[in-house]
């Protein structure tokens, strides 16, 4: 659904963005990850067309991002990660003027604002200023103003950064809505958390290059030496748990404290089913065996630190 | 710490001196200024005594007044954005916050918005002592000319911070001080000019510099309580101007939105969706944004002008109808001042108020944007201005003497409307050009002085030298709206109707448009000649806009 390939953007002698390509597929929801001025924003108002690239392509549904921008525009809803709203317009009013500006039937734009507002929870602000809404309500219109023209495709450049926590577990809940009704997300956040069981594939970027792209399993996968199993046992089985999984072949250390063992694990998923299989034929009791995941912030950290290179 | 390390002070003359466009400005004034000079010389040393004084009191004339303009004109540029640059920029609660005293910031934003001023005037005083060694001219009178341009600038540039702090906007502020300090203006040049050296002397030593230190304290004292308390530092809900709310308090003129002429530039919001084929960003422009800093600047311009306009029309259409033309110069002025607040911040704010790219990403193409922006600032500057042109209708239907010649009036009003159609143009192209609404607006009015002012200026300076032909004069000014309407014959016997075989050539309002010696030749008066080249002017400034709003904006998002 969004491709960009070897897009380079350079201004003056300052390289924002080096040679980036990446692809997301229809229905995926891709986070774009990096620290500040990485040229996250730049490749997305790159996506949106609003920047002419130095040198590299995009396309978006199959359209031409430097050449068929108008087509791009209908198929895109874009919420840039600085907005404004104009003064002295009522929301209905301001939700209006996109809809009219996307060439939205007048028959068609009372239902969709409607749906919109009511989808986003501001029905009730209806008839309020939009200059007048707190932070957390205008994301929300902008969010609103995205959606009117109902595009399958969405560009959003960090659009929880400023709100509150509830505000934020809102606009999570929201995302999570659109991304089941199907719309292919590039979204960019700070929040790795947030984006770590949301997004179904993340992009880490780092002053103008790629370091990173698949699904945050792949990349765990690609920078881990070896992964991390957490048994808990009950208490009278914590020594011999202990040396069972000491003397496997796929298990290099073992270090046990309280009920708990954990241990560095060199195999595949199978060697894995193995162990646990053997503990329980050894007649310990398992509470519970599993792999412990790395964080999206681990996973930052270490690629934007430079551990994977 | 009010004079010496004062932080305000520091931080602005690090930002204007920091660019090379300071030094550079200054160059080029003192350039011209030179050039004058050089050019204005009397030549020869057998030229008599007399004549030499003579020209060194025009020449020294020239200067005051240039720079008397230059003052009253810049002062606020530099002044009036200074308070509001701080709104906008939402740094204002930032600095209120700090331990700085209110007199401190004021001094600091005074000095800074004069300094430069006050170093161009200073700079042109080696110039002026050439005047002096001509003869003829006292000293007291270089000091007592500098000393009223002093006073002139700086109870200018407290003008300009007063309605700074009172305005959200740097257009309302700079409106505002430019109509209350175009009469002061005016008034101070006829009263330290006039041809009585005792008027002059009295006023200029005597009257104003008590009246403007009087003014100074009384600004600053006004100037300082709103700092002190401001009520205008901004949460998110303040913004929100409610019109029901704001006219149950606002004093003199009350804008209707449902009533006429109101409606004409602020028709009433809407409520219901907009049809469809409705152009957005008209719609939007015309109902919420241009009256969204609510009406009080505008309220107070209306106000100002109609009052200006009473003593005007009474002199200049009713007492001596011939000067008819000087009632439109008025009208004119008024567009001048007016017109660019409305077009010259509509591209700029749009990204300032960060809401291009939110535009830029729908599916309206950029001459749609464009000529809707020009649209919304046409109607609005269009209608105010016209606002003034029912006292022109009234003297042409009370006073014989003009109602035998109502086609003037119709002249008058084609004259006014291509004036209000080239400052709106000009205003949007310099908005499509400019980055930021101060830079705009200050764009805008020095090409708007460069076609419509300057050319009067260096008439009135060539009419000296006595070397040019008239034509060649009357071609000079043809860009200028003033000329335009000065050159409409209202001096000649009434009733002669429509027929300019009719009128004598007056060489000083006609300019040949064939090339010499070819016959017939074909005179044209300088407002015929003003009403053919500007709609082809305008729709080239139209083109510029259009092409740098596609290729700077549009298509690149003001970042590429």
């Amino acid at each position: 659904m969004i491709e960009v390939q070897h897009f380079t953007k350079h201004y003056g002698d300052f390289i924002a963005v080096d040679d980036l390509s990446f692809t997301i597929g229809k229905g995926e929801t891709f986070g774009f990850i990096g620290p500040n001025g990485a040229g996250k924003s730049t490749t997305i108002r790159f996506l949106a067309t609003l920047l002419r690239p130095t040198s590299g392509e995009g396309h978006v549904a199959g359209f031409s991002v430097t050449s068929e921008p108008m087509a791009v525009r209908r198929v895109i809803g874009f919420m840039p990660d600085d907005f404004g709203v104009y003064d002295g317009m009522k929301v209905w009013e301001f939700l209006d003027f996109f809809a009219v500006a996307y060439e939205i039937p007048r028959s068609y734009r009372k239902k969709i604002i409607g749906e919109v507002l009511e989808l986003l929870d501001l029905t009730h602000k209806r008839d309020d200023y939009v200059n007048g809404l707190s932070k957390g309500m205008k994301q929300r219109l902008c969010l609103a103003k995205t959606l009117v023209h109902d595009p399958p495709v969405l560009i959003l450049d960090e659009p929880a950064s400023g709100l509150d926590p509830r505000a934020r577990l809102e606009m999570k809940a929201l995302l999570n809505e659109l991304r089941q009704m199907g719309k292919t997300i590039l979204i960019s956040s700070h929040i790795l958390s947030e984006l770590a069981d949301f997004c179904t594939s993340i992009g880490i970027i780092e002053r103008g290059k790629l370091l990173a792209a698949g699904s945050i399993r792949e990349i765990q996968n690609q920078i881990r030496s070896h992964r991390v199993l957490k048994v808990r046992v009950l208490d009278e089985s914590t020594d011999r748990a202990a040396e069972l999984l000491r003397a496997d072949s796929s298990i290099r250390m073992v270090e046990a404290y309280d009920h708990t063992l954990s241990a560095e694990f060199e195999g595949q998923d199978r060697d894995m089913a193995r162990v646990l299989d053997r503990l329980i034929q050894s007649g310990i009791t398992v509470q519970s065996f599993a792999e412990e995941p790395l964080s999206l912030e681990e996973v930052f950290m270490m690629i934007t630190k430079g551990i994977v290179a | 710490m009010i004079l010496r390390d004062n932080p305000v002070l520091t931080r602005e003359l690090l930002v204007t001196l920091r660019s090379p466009r300071a030094f550079i400005l200054q160059l080029l004034y003192i350039c011209a200024l030179g050039s004058l000079v050089y050019f204005y010389w009397p030549a020869g040393e057998g030229s008599a005594h007399q004549a030499k004084v003579a020209e060194a009191r025009r020449l020294f004339d020239i200067f005051f007044l240039g720079q008397f303009f230059l003052v009253s004109l810049m002062a606020p540029t530099f002044a009036a954005g200074s308070i509001t640059g701080e709104k906008e920029r939402k740094t204002y609660e930032l600095l209120l916050a700090s331990p700085l005293r209110p007199g401190t910031i004021l001094v600091g934003k005074l000095l800074s918005s004069l300094g430069y001023l006050v170093i161009l005037i200073i700079s042109s005083l080696p110039l002026m002592i050439l005047c002096y060694l001509l003869g003829g001219l006292l000293l007291s009178e270089i000091t007592r000319s500098y000393l009223v341009l002093i006073l002139a600038a700086g109870t200018f540039g407290l003008l300009s911070i007063a309605c700074s702090s009172y305005f959200r906007r740097t257009s309302s502020a700079l409106v505002v001080s430019y109509l209350v300090i175009l009469p002061l203006a005016v008034a101070c040049v006829v009263l330290t000019r006039t041809d009585n050296v005792q008027v002059r002397d009295f006023v200029s030593i005597a009257v104003l510099p008590p009246w403007c230190l009087a003014a100074w304290s009384v600004l600053g004292i006004l100037v300082n309580a709103r700092l002190l308390r401001p009520p205008d530092v901004g949460s998110e809900g303040k913004d929100v101007i409610d019109e029901e709310e704001e006219m149950k308090y606002a004093i003199g003129v009350v804008i209707d939105r449902d009533l006429f002429p109101d409606k004409l530039f602020a028709p009433a919001k809407r409520t219901e969706l907009m049809p469809d084929g409705t152009n957005p960003v008209l719609d939007k422009e015309l109902r919420s944004e241009i009256f969204s800093q609510g009406t009080l600047m505008l309220r107070v311009v209306i106000q100002v002008s109609m009052l200006l306009s009473i003593p005007l029309m009474a002199v200049l259409l009713f007492l001596r109808s011939e000067l008819s033309g000087y009632y439109v110069s008025y009208v004119l002025a008024f567009n001048l001042l007016v017109g660019p607040v409305f077009s010259s911040g509509s591209i700029t704010q749009e990204r300032e108020r960060q809401t291009l790219s939110l535009l830029l990403t729908t599916l309206l193409k950029p001459g749609t944007i464009v000529l809707a922006k020009l649209l919304a600032a046409l109607r609005v500057s269009t209608v105010l201005t016209f606002l003034l042109t029912e006292q022109m209708l009234l003297a042409y239907l009370l006073l014989p003497e003009l109602r035998g010649r109502f086609w003037t009036l119709f002249l008058f009003l084609i004259i006014i409307a291509m004036t209000c159609l080239a400052t709106s143009t000009i205003g949007l192209m310099c908005s499509a050009l400019a980055r930021r609404t101060s830079v705009a607006m200050v764009m805008t009015y020095l090409s708007l002085l460069l076609l419509f002012v300057l050319p009067m200026g260096l008439g009135w300076y060539l009419q000296g030298l006595n070397t040019v032909s008239k034509s060649r004069m009357a071609m000079l000014t043809v860009t200028s709206p003033f000329s335009a309407a000065m050159s409409v014959p209202m001096h000649t016997s009434r009733g002669d109707g429509w027929n300019i075989q009719n009128l004598p050539i007056d060489e000083s309002v006609m300019i040949p448009i064939t090339p010499k010696g070819f016959t017939p030749e074909i005179w044209l008066p300088v407002w015929a000649v003003f009403l053919l080249i500007y709609p082809p002017l305008c729709l080239v400034f139209f083109g510029i806009t259009y092409l740098a709003f596609r290729w700077r904006w549009w298509r690149s998002g003001g970042l590429g």
